[in-house]
């Protein structure tokens, strides 16, 4: 859908209008500033990081003196130089390595020096002595009481109350999830499948590396800048984790080149300004190689499910039961809360009224898993989307017709006793069968290839602490322009734009006149919880919308006794306040600064309008840890369905996806083009990610951090067609009812994906990465 | 362990002439590497396997990127001809279509402005996109060293995965296409994980063209990539071809014979097994699709 | 490390720059000149983030040379609009860019339109196959490519009207 350019238009209400973004004049231009962008000035200092070789070790020695020694060298930090901890929900990642290394690639000291080739040559003269350490990679076997122990101290670490570890074993979360009786369910069903499922890691290749600069003045001012979707956690964490006092730490963040998770929390950052620290005064830039970026910044955890789900004769799920294991990785913060809600939503969308759900995070040697689109969502979906075509194909009954009988409505009490709030997820399964010419699949385009069609349907909730806040602040310009500042990111997701068809709504002058921009500053712009959980078109938006409503009613009250009128007798429509009883008209230029001269000018009224609103949710409740039962979980649930029409080369294995079809309740479409935007992104990210892994060898060290060996979509992998469609079940407390959507889109295509490669070739497949290989070696097994 | 950002230090020379190449070569010894697009070069530099002192850019010697078709209608490629230019260049196209093919499936466009064809040889890795096609083709390297000129068969020239018989003083200065028979078809497969842009995890190279000598009527040379340390040229599959008649059964033998001939590896980016499959799967439709053409089908 | 001085003509603007051996294209750009639209993604050739017109065809500037440009050309994203010489802010491409929202996060946008700048330049109606693997060596990971295909398919309609 084409939209007109930005200049000299004029929109008006654009709430619901695909109008152009906000951000992106500056970014066909190349102006749009990036953190590597950014100058600091010749006296920036440039820093390199040593990392570990080994993926479980002891350091047994560091010494630093030949790097010292190098020309240029301003400072070198090891992990003996501080006694930190940093942490979210799980205070257990050491700034750099301590007593032990946990991964390849793990930072064990840092190099500052007046170049980047300088810092790189002297980090390859630090000399670290290991002792290895039994390793463990497999997330079940990590669970076991004879695994390594990785975090011996996991009792002493600080921790979120509603996360629980288990001291002595490498198990850092557990989440029980218990309703009804699974066990005498089972003899009740007609069919019951089984199976378990693999995921590998994989990363969220953002085409902007992580990045930061961080300066540690002599007065103990400390700035960071950084390509981050979470500046005030950021700040938060690394305050509390080095004890500046938070009005002492600022982070400043530019545009971001793709976050998908990975700069939501804390990874690299703090090694910038932890060597800052050590050369006061002088900004230090650290920024990440490609290849650092795979391994040593954060990553999808991997996963390995097992899951059983029954059904009766009719086709109502009865029971389902699983098991989580997560493999957080080597540090385990974000990757709590993801194991707590994929717990919590462990039975995918649908209603089930037995279930029994243990979801585990499990330390593994491996690179550190964190929040990656889904939060968990896709990692389970992969196994419950499969499993469901096999019950549905065991009775008899089409995939997309069992989804359509089982799928969660408006008002069911879900696995957590909470009531569903109102979607509609039927709508979207309708949808996407509609679009994708269900039932109907075409022929295959060669004798040798075979033609497939899959479903799956899925939800997510914000996975956030109870009250995660947001908050903005509306300040207007001379020329009646205004300013809507927020905490909140733009990651390419549109959420400047969303800001400024929110204010602008609201108030009610012409989208045009609002400015929404980089950079978010913890100085000065107003706290936002985090830009993650696909929460800010809802929570940022009705922060900005009271915002906008604080402005408007005190504009209105103004010229209200400025025309001696009732204030309910008049509107801000267009840019110009407006009484509908006089028909006068009172423009905001200049009004909205210098105020309105009395009768006479005989004194002014009013002044600088400024309006400040905030949004926080009030309404999550605890889950009992023992059943995982509340009164309410999570703020909502956005859901949606995807159907996949693909083609299968059986002589190479080679699977070409011909057409996706993704629907998905927005609430409310903000900005209709820019939803479109994402489903297109998300269907191909999520195809993606199906045939994406890292890999590693025996040792823990990675195989393939590379953009040649780890490969991701390209222009001639898309599809021909991407069906993006929408459903509009208003949100209760969502701006004018709209709801997020930025991760759900991606969520579901792999398991469509498998569905359809068994439609096709009658294979099924539990364990990603798909590849050609795999499933022509499967496709050649079956035969041989 | 992982890459680093940027390049390391070097001193970069542009080399005047070809016996400048050698006396630097001779001069510098170990800390000397021939700098082509580079394209090769910088990966290797960055992640620590080259450390040359002295880049030594050999792209602008007289002839190194010139492409020269003869009355004799023989092709003389200059080693610095970039891969795009191979791929575009008019009398590639209609006399050596099959390198044509081979050099525009290299990488993207971006990097087949820069790849060259002396590069692409030189590094010999075991899925050189160029490699098989000289090798059916018949192409002679052309090395220019302290003793001058000397041409080579391409199917000497590979020694080992990343080896050649490049002498230590020596540089590539062009590859020469013989006249090819007339008639000649010939095909170049490339399996990556992608569609396009990929490097290959198998690749064949098939030329086929009349030959009334043959039993079959037909020649036909076959080549691998990817699938063993070297590149190599399958002669019994190319006996088989000789003897029977084009058509399923036969090549379907000559695939055989390839299976035989491909030592494949286990690594990241495939297995044996799968490439043993592919050899064959390959080679099949190689030989299938080159008999079309031949055919005029 | 020997350095080198070199002029180069970028985005119409004669510079005359001293450059290390090993510094590459994309750092003379970036460092030397401010001219930051050009972004780095993998300094291995393969996400073209970097991508750049060098006498008028695209390259990955991480894998050039800065002295290898000595006495040439090189135009950037900044320079894009410059080349269509009517004075306005933005090419067609650009423009066909923003009308279709083929713009997410914006990091690979500057490559993706050098690369479809280039494509147009040799190929001024191309097939949706020819767009797709003209832009093979440009990653996006936010937009899906659709939009950014399509876009380039109307900037071609459009130069086809002029």
């Amino acid at each position: 859908m084409a939209n007109r350019s930005p200049s000299s238009t004029f929109t008006s209400d654009p709430v619901g209008k695909s109008v152009p973004r906000i951000d992106v004049v500056e970014k066909v231009t190349g102006s749009a500033v990036f953190i590597d962008d950014m100058q600091f000035g010749p006296g920036t200092y440039h820093a390199r990081l040593v990392r570990s070789p080994h993926a479980h070790a002891r350091v047994v020695r560091i010494d630093v003196s030949r790097a010292l020694e190098v020309p240029g060298v301003k400072a070198a930090v090891t992990g003996k130089d501080l006694d930190a901890r940093i942490g979210l929900y799980l205070i257990d990642r050491p700034i750099f390595a301590g007593e032990r290394v946990r991964y390849v690639g793990e930072p064990v000291a840092g190099v500052v020096a007046t170049s980047e080739e300088i810092a790189e040559r002297a980090a390859q003269l630090v000399e670290v002595e290991y002792e290895e350490l039994p390793a463990v990679f497999d997330p079940v076997e990590s669970a076991q009481p004879d695994a390594p122990l990785l975090h011996p101290d996991l009792g002493e670490y600080d921790v979120a109350s509603f996360i629980f570890p288990e001291p002595g074993t490498n198990v850092s979360e557990h989440f029980k999830l218990r309703k009804g009786d699974v066990e005498t369910s089972w003899p009740r069903c007609a069919a019951i499948v089984e199976g378990e499922f693999r995921l590998p890691q994989i990363q969220h290749v953002p085409i902007e590396p992580h990045g930061a600069v961080a300066l540690w003045e002599l007065s103990g001012e400390v700035t960071l800048w950084t390509s981050s979707q979470s500046p005030f956690a950021q700040r938060d964490l690394i305050a509390q984790s080095l004890g500046i006092p938070h009005g002492n730490l600022r982070v400043v963040s530019p545009y971001v080149g793709g976050g998908f998770g990975g700069k939501a929390g804390v990874s690299m950052e703090v090694c910038a300004v932890v060597l800052a620290r050590a050369v006061k005064g002088h900004p230090v830039k650290l920024r990440m190689t490609r290849e650092e970026e795979f391994v040593g910044t954060t990553v999808r955890q991997s996963l390995v499910a097992h899951t059983k789900i029954g059904c009766d004769a009719e086709g109502n799920l009865l029971a389902m039961e699983t098991e989580y294991y997560f493999g957080g990785g080597a540090y385990n913060d974000y990757g709590v809360n993801i194991a707590r809600a994929a717990g919590y939503s462990c039975t995918g969308p649908y209603d089930i009224p037995n279930v029994k759900g243990d979801s585990y995070c499990v330390y593994t040697n491996q690179p550190i898993g964190s929040a990656m689109r889904g939060f968990g969502m896709p990692e389970i979906h992969w196994g419950i989307e499969q499993i469901m075509d096999q019950l549905a194909e065991q009775i008899g009954m089409d995939p997309a017709e069992f989804r359509r009988r089982n799928c969660v409505q408006t008002g069911d009490t879900i696995l957590t006793g909470m009531e569903m709030p109102a979607i509609d997820l039927v709508a979207c399964i309708d949808k996407v069968t509609e679009a994708i010419g269900w039932g109907k699949k075409g022929a295959a385009s060669a004798p040798h290839k075979r033609r497939g069609q899959g479903i799956a349907i899925m939800w997510k909730a914000p996975a956030m602490p109870p009250n995660p806040g947001s908050s903005a602040v509306v300040r207007f310009n001379e020329d009646a322009t205004l300013n809507v500042a927020i905490g909140a990111q733009e990651l390419g997701q549109g959420a400047f734009t969303v800001a400024a068809q929110v204010a602008a709504q609201a108030l009610g002058v012409p989208y045009e006149w609002v400015r929404v921009s980089a950079p978010v500053d913890t100085k000065y712009s107003p706290y936002e919880w985090q830009t993650v959980a696909s929460r800010i078109t809802w929570s940022m938006g009705n922060a900005v919308k009271a915002a906008a409503e604080d402005a408007r009613r005190q504009i209105i009250e103004l010229v209200a006794d400025h025309w001696d009128e009732d204030p309910d007798d008049l509107d801000v429509k267009d840019g110009k306040v407006i009484s509908y009883t006089s028909e006068r008209e009172q423009p905001l230029q200049n009004m909205v600064i210098y105020g309105l001269p009395n009768e006479d000018f005989e004194g002014w009224k009013g002044g600088p309008v400024v309006g400040q609103g905030r949004f926080m949710p009030t309404y999550v409740t605890n889950l009992d840890p023992e059943t995982g039962q509340g009164t309410r979980a999570v703020v909502h649930y956005t859901v949606g369905a995807q159907a996949v029409d693909l083609e299968v080369d059986t002589e190479t294995g080679q699977v070409e996806v011909l057409e996706i079809a993704s629907a998905y309740d927005v609430g409310k479409a903000v900005n209709p083009d820019l939803i479109m935007t994402q489903i297109e992104g998300g269907a191909v990210h999520g195809m993606s990610s199906a045939f994406e892994a890292l890999r590693f060898d025996e040792d823990g060290r990675p195989l393939n951090p590379s953009l040649v060996d780890y490969r991701i979509a390209t222009s001639v992998d898309v599809p021909r067609e991407i069906h993006g469609d929408f459903v509009e079940t208003p949100l209760e407390d969502g701006p004018w009812g709209a709801r997020g959507v930025g991760e759900h889109v991606m969520v579901q295509t792999a398991p469509a994906i498998a569905n359809a490669i068994n439609d096709a070739l009658g294979i099924r497949f539990n364990d990603l990465p798909l590849s050609a290989e795999k499933i022509f070696l499967a496709l050649e097994g079956r035969e041989g | 362990m992982l890459a680093r950002p940027g390049l390391p230090s070097f001193d970069y020379v542009r080399a005047g002439t070809a016996d400048d190449v050698v006396r630097l070569l001779e001069e510098h010894g170990e800390a000397a590497r021939l700098m082509m697009g580079g394209t090769d070069l910088f990966v290797g530099m960055r992640d620590g396997v080259a450390r040359p002192r002295v880049v030594v850019d050999v792209k602008h010697l007289s002839g190194m990127r010139d492409v020269v078709y003869d009355e004799q209608a023989r092709l003389t490629v200059g080693a610095a001809v970039t891969m795009n230019e191979i791929a575009h260049h008019p009398d590639v196209q209609a006399h050596y279509p099959l390198l044509a093919e081979a050099a525009n499936s290299v990488a993207s466009y971006q990097v087949r402005n820069r790849a060259t064809i002396g590069g692409n040889l030189c590094n010999a890795s075991p899925c050189a996109d160029t490699v098989p096609v000289t090798l059916v083709l018949e192409g002679n390297v052309v090395l220019y060293g302290p003793g001058g000129e000397r041409e080579l068969p391409a199917g000497e020239f590979f020694t080992g995965p990343g080896e050649t018989a490049l002498g230590a003083d020596e540089l590539m200065t062009a590859i020469r296409y013989p006249a090819l028979p007339p008639g000649a078809a010939g095909r170049y497969l490339k399996l990556g994980r992608s569609k396009i842009g990929d490097l290959a995890i198998v690749s064949v190279a098939v030329l086929g063209f009349p030959d009334n000598v043959a039993p079959s009527g037909y020649r036909f040379r076959v080549a691998l990539g990817s699938v063993a340390p070297v590149v190599l040229r399958v002669s019994a599959a190319e006996e088989v071809l000789a003897e029977n008649p084009p058509g399923e059964g036969g090549f379907a033998l000559a695939a055989e014979q390839a299976v035989e001939a491909a030592s494949p590896i286990d690594d990241v980016r495939g297995s044996a097994a799968y490439r043993v499959a592919m050899v064959r799967q390959l080679t099949r439709r190689g030989l299938r699709e080159v008999w079309g053409q031949l055919r005029g089908t | 490390m020997a350095t080198h001085s070199i002029t180069v003509i970028v985005n119409g603007s004669a510079e005359f720059l001293t450059v290390p051996s090993s510094m590459t294209l994309l750092q003379m750009l970036r460092e030397e000149l401010a001219l930051t639209g050009t972004k780095n993604g993998c300094e291995a050739g393969e996400c073209g983030a970097c991508t750049v017109l060098v006498d008028g065809e695209p390259v990955n500037s991480c894998m050039m040379l800065a002295v290898e440009v000595d006495g040439r050309e090189v135009t950037t994203v900044e320079g894009l609009a410059r080349l269509y010489g009517d004075g306005k802010q933005l090419s067609p491409l650009q423009e066909a860019f923003v009308e279709h929202n083929a713009v997410q996060c914006g990091f690979c946008t500057p490559g993706m339109l050098i690369s479809a700048h280039a494509l147009l330049e040799r190929s001024p109606d191309p097939t949706e196959e020819e767009i797709r693997e003209a832009l093979v060596g440009n990653l996006c990971r936010c937009t899906g490519y659709l939009r950014i295909i399509q876009a380039v398919q109307t900037a071609a309609a459009r130069k086809e009207e002029v």
